[in-house]
């Protein structure tokens, strides 16, 4: 169990994160955009998953169950909406 | 009171109260072959309906209803609840476990099973069931072009199946990870065991897609949202998610069944599985596998011939590791020297019937070959062959575990007969529809010619269903005047469940099972230990058997739910929601303080979940299941989206500020929950309570500046019904009335809606559960076992994860 500082520190980090969301799509073209603001939730998905929820102090397995449901989602989305292009 | 608090089993309170997996399994296939006679009682109707071509016994309606009825109940209803009777008697025992890891789970997925079955019954008679399939193709799916209402509580029964169906892998999951007996490695489980621990990992993604898709219909039935109605890609939309389930969900049926055959060749053979470990391999792949082909069910639609051909590909790809299953067990039926005994026999006709179906089926798989039988009866004889090779695989279970089950032996003779019954039934009936092949399917007009062979399958069908009259009246013998079976009847079985009494005790052992020397021996329990010698702390303390919570939880939830579909319809629907709601938070408080002491053994954790506590470990298998579901839901937004036109969409909330606030207040909100973590770990109450306290109000800020902007952006959708604005913006007189709430303004709306009001239920539920732990912390609990704490926090974390993406996606791109 890390200390209240660093949940502090990530708390903090998360809390820019979300304000990139907002720059990005005023400085960037929009794909552009749209890519700096997905890597950016990406991001804080990691930074929140990782040590608020400590998968990083988990069994790695926990991860890997995880990162199925997130390619799971990813194989539907994408396959779908590939099928339609 | 007889056995630690449990009633007799002669007493009906017994069955009601019972948390034991046998009992649970006992419940399971009871209720399941109640469906199968219900599902077959409407399968004769079809097949009488059919001996003549047009309207005979049945209106165009009612065989509409008959069809999809008989096709839910069988896949939902009958086929997976009887292998998981099975899988709750008969796991726990193979692996040497006293019970499931969450025995109050097992009970609650039980009585959400059946009461969703008494919810889709209910149906009938409300002014017509659901007729649409059991694919439940869209638009048919929706009151706009089928409106009988009980349609919408099908759609309640199958979201409650799903409930039922989450918590049970959950379980299974966590069980047979994490309570394995000291020496059993994953390598050696037995393959039933093997079987249905594939299958529950399947059900993880597949049921989580599905409960999405039902999830978006049934807004489209009580909101009146328009997802499956859009016109660019609405249909297309429902076949995606049906089918990303609905593909793996033939091996959620089968697998169990392979796995009952897989330990019958090798108790009747005398030899062990010859490619053991290939074959383990072959299902791993399977399963990895069923969830890329799913776009085989949609080659008649408008996909493009890319993913077409692709799909084609993968199909070809998954009947590799199936070859490799099959020629194994031939092998091992060659190598061995074969009992021909009824599970025996109804194992072999299962391996008979799949050859057929699976070969059958590759026709099926090639894109220019689907184009011409895709919309015949050669699909439905495929599939029959397939999913009824599972289910008579399933019988020979049934056979080969009842002297387990009962203590009693049935009667091979007859046991014989009906199999030989079952076999020419079945043949005569799905065969006939081979023949058949270029009649359409899905009506009961046919021209002349296909007459004789619609016949022959009428015949065959009722040989098949008084097929188990004979079966039932065997069973009745056998357990009123059949001759006493030991704890192991088979000569050649080689599994642990036959190593302990028939019936086994209660909690299965004598002593401890115990793999450590490579094979299965007892060692003693602990002195002074009643807990089955499990490392927890309440060494002084028997494992809980019973709870109320289980069944009152389903009961309440069936309430809530037989109003919630009909909402509006009637002032009683109103009413039951209302009741149902409150009842159901009432016994889940209930549940929650309940002191229920399931223990788990010391050595039970390993490879690869070695170090988590089980409860932690069920929240990740929930939280992996919401994850799909979150995610089907986002799909569906990009996927409409997309087939829309990305950058023609008209976002929602025409500022992006009030979303990035609520960004603000979710992301502190996960700040003071780890807050309240620590302060619990460190034992300061008042850090904990305040902490607790804080996240809570920090989540009514969020739900307080959400119904703010639902306030302002709902009365500018000039379409929309006063019901509805009436709805969100908490003006709840006109909803009193009959008037349905309705969201028919757009698709736009629609998404934007339907998935922020998802979030925002999690939300309530996380406030629920928030709620309740400062309570209790106010009162002292979890200074010293900070769990639950930790658990909802993980729950919560998972919510503001939802929220990075939601907000992007729906206010600002």
């Amino acid at each position: 169990m890390a200390s209240i500082k660093f949940y502090f520190a990530i708390y903090v980090a998360l809390l820019l994160l979300a304000v990139s969301k907002v720059v990005f799509m005023e400085l960037l073209d929009y794909w552009a955009a749209v890519g700096g603001i997905m890597l950016s939730a990406a991001v804080k998905t990691g930074l929140i998953a990782g040590f608020y929820q400590h998968l990083v102090d988990e069994p790695r397995a926990v991860t890997w169950v995880v990162l199925m449901a997130v390619a799971a989602v990813l194989l539907l989305a994408s396959a779908a909406t590939f099928s339609i292009t | 009171m007889s056995e630690h608090g449990l009633p007799p089993k002669s007493s009906i309170k017994r069955w009601l109260v019972t948390t034991n997996h046998k009992d649970i399994g006992i419940l399971y296939i009871l209720t399941s072959l109640f469906f199968l006679i219900f599902g077959g009682t409407l399968a004769l109707l079809i097949r009488l309906q059919l001996w003549t071509s047009g309207e005979f016994i049945l209106s165009g309606s009612a065989f509409g209803q008959a069809v999809t009825a008989h096709g839910l109940v069988m896949v939902f209803f009958f086929l997976s609840p009887f292998a998981f009777g099975f899988a709750n008697y008969i796991v726990p025992l193979q692996i040497g476990a006293d019970d499931l890891a969450f025995p109050r789970l097992n009970a609650l997925s039980y009585w959400l099973y059946l009461f969703a079955g008494l919810l889709f019954l209910i149906s009938f008679f409300q002014g017509g069931s659901l007729e649409a399939g059991w694919t439940m193709y869209a638009p048919l799916n929706l009151p706009t072009y089928m409106p009988n209402p009980g349609a919408s509580t099908v759609v309640g029964a199958l979201l409650m199946f799903v409930a039922s169906v989450t918590v049970s892998t959950i379980n299974f999951v966590v069980t047979i990870h994490q309570m394995k007996a000291d020496g059993l490695s994953l390598w050696n489980l037995p393959m039933f065991t093997w079987s249905i621990l594939l299958t529950v990992w399947m059900m993880l993604i597949a049921f989580a897609a599905l409960g999405a898709a039902l999830l978006i219909l049934g807004a489209d039935h009580v909101l009146d949202t328009v997802y499956f109605t859009e016109v660019e890609g609405g249909s297309l939309l429902w076949a995606h998610l049906f089918w990303f389930f609905g593909h793996p969900e033939v091996y959620i049926v089968f697998f169990p069944a392979l796995g009952v055959m897989l330990e019958t060749f090798q108790t009747f053979t005398g030899r062990r599985l010859i490619g053991r470990k290939w074959v383990i391999l072959a299902m791993i792949l399977v399963t990895l596998q069923s969830f890329l082909v799913w776009m085989h069910h949609m080659f008649l639609t408008t996909i493009n011939l890319e993913i077409k051909t692709l799909m084609m590909a993968m199909t070809i790809g998954i009947s590799l590791p199936f070859d490799l299953i099959v020629f194994a067990m031939i092998y091992t039926l060659i190598k061995g020297r074969i009992r021909w005994t009824t599970p025996f026999l109804f194992n072999f006709g299962a391996l008979v019937l799949f050859i057929i179906g699976g070969i059958t089926g590759v026709f099926l798989g090639a894109i220019v070959l689907d184009y011409e039988f895709r919309g015949t009866y050669w699909v439905v004889a495929h599939f029959h062959y397939v999913m009824v090779a599972g289910g008579t695989a399933l019988f020979g279970g049934l056979y080969y575990w009842w002297p387990k089950i009962t203590g009693k032996m049935y009667d091979e003779y007859l046991g014989k007969m009906h199999f030989g019954a079952y076999f020419v039934g079945f043949n005569l009936l799905y065969f006939a529809m081979f023949m058949s092949w270029e009649m359409p399917r899905r009506v009961f007009t046919y021209h002349t010619g296909f007459e004789a062979y619609n016949q022959m399958a009428t015949i065959g069908g009722f040989i098949l269903g008084a097929s188990f009259l004979i079966m039932f009246y065997n069973f009745y013998q056998s357990w009123y005047r059949g001759p006493v079976a030991d704890g192991n009847p088979w000569e050649y079985s080689r599994t642990a469940e036959w190593a302990t009494d028939s019936p086994p005790p209660l909690e299965n052992w004598e002593g401890i099972p115990n793999y450590e020397k490579g094979f299965l021996e007892f060692v003693d329990r602990p002195e002074g230990l009643t807990d089955g010698g499990h490392g927890e702390d309440h060494h002084d303390r028997h494992p809980d058997h019973a709870s109320i919570w289980p069944l009152t939880i389903s009961l309440t939830t069936f309430i809530g739910l037989a109003g919630l579909m009909l909402w509006g319809e009637h002032i009683v629907y109103n009413t039951l929601f209302i009741v149902g709601l409150f009842a159901t938070l009432v016994a889940a408080v209930g549940f929650a303080r309940e002191d229920f002491y399931a223990p788990m053994p010391d050595w039970g954790a390993r490879w690869p979940f070695e170090g988590i506590h089980k409860n932690k470990f069920g929240m990740w298998i929930f939280l992996a299941s919401d994850i799909v579901i979150f995610g089907a839901f986002i799909g569906a937004y990009i996927f409409i989206r997309w087939g829309y036109g990305w950058e023609a969409w008209q976002t929602i909330p025409p500022e992006a500020l009030p979303g990035l606030v609520n960004t603000f207040v979710l992301l502190t909100s996960s700040f003071t929950v780890i807050l309240a973590l620590v302060y619990a770990q460190r034992g300061n109450q008042k850090g904990l309570v305040a902490s607790l306290i804080a996240t809570f109000g920090l989540a009514t800020l969020f739900l307080v500046i959400k119904s703010w902007e639902w306030n302002y952006l709902l009365p500018e959708a000039e379409t929309l019904p006063e019901a509805t604005i009436a709805l969100f913006t908490f003006d709840w007189d006109p909803l009193i009335g009959t008037e349905g709430p309705a969201l028919d303004a757009s698709i736009q709306h629609s998404t934007y809606y339907v998935t922020t009001g998802l979030h925002a239920i999690h939300i309530l539920i996380g406030m629920i559960a928030l709620g309740y732990l400062a309570i209790r912390a106010y009162h002292g609990a979890y200074l010293d076992d900070e769990q639950p704490v930790e658990n909802v926090g993980l729950y919560w974390h998972f919510v503001d994860i939802a929220w990075v993406f939601l907000f992007p996606l729906f206010y600002i791109l």
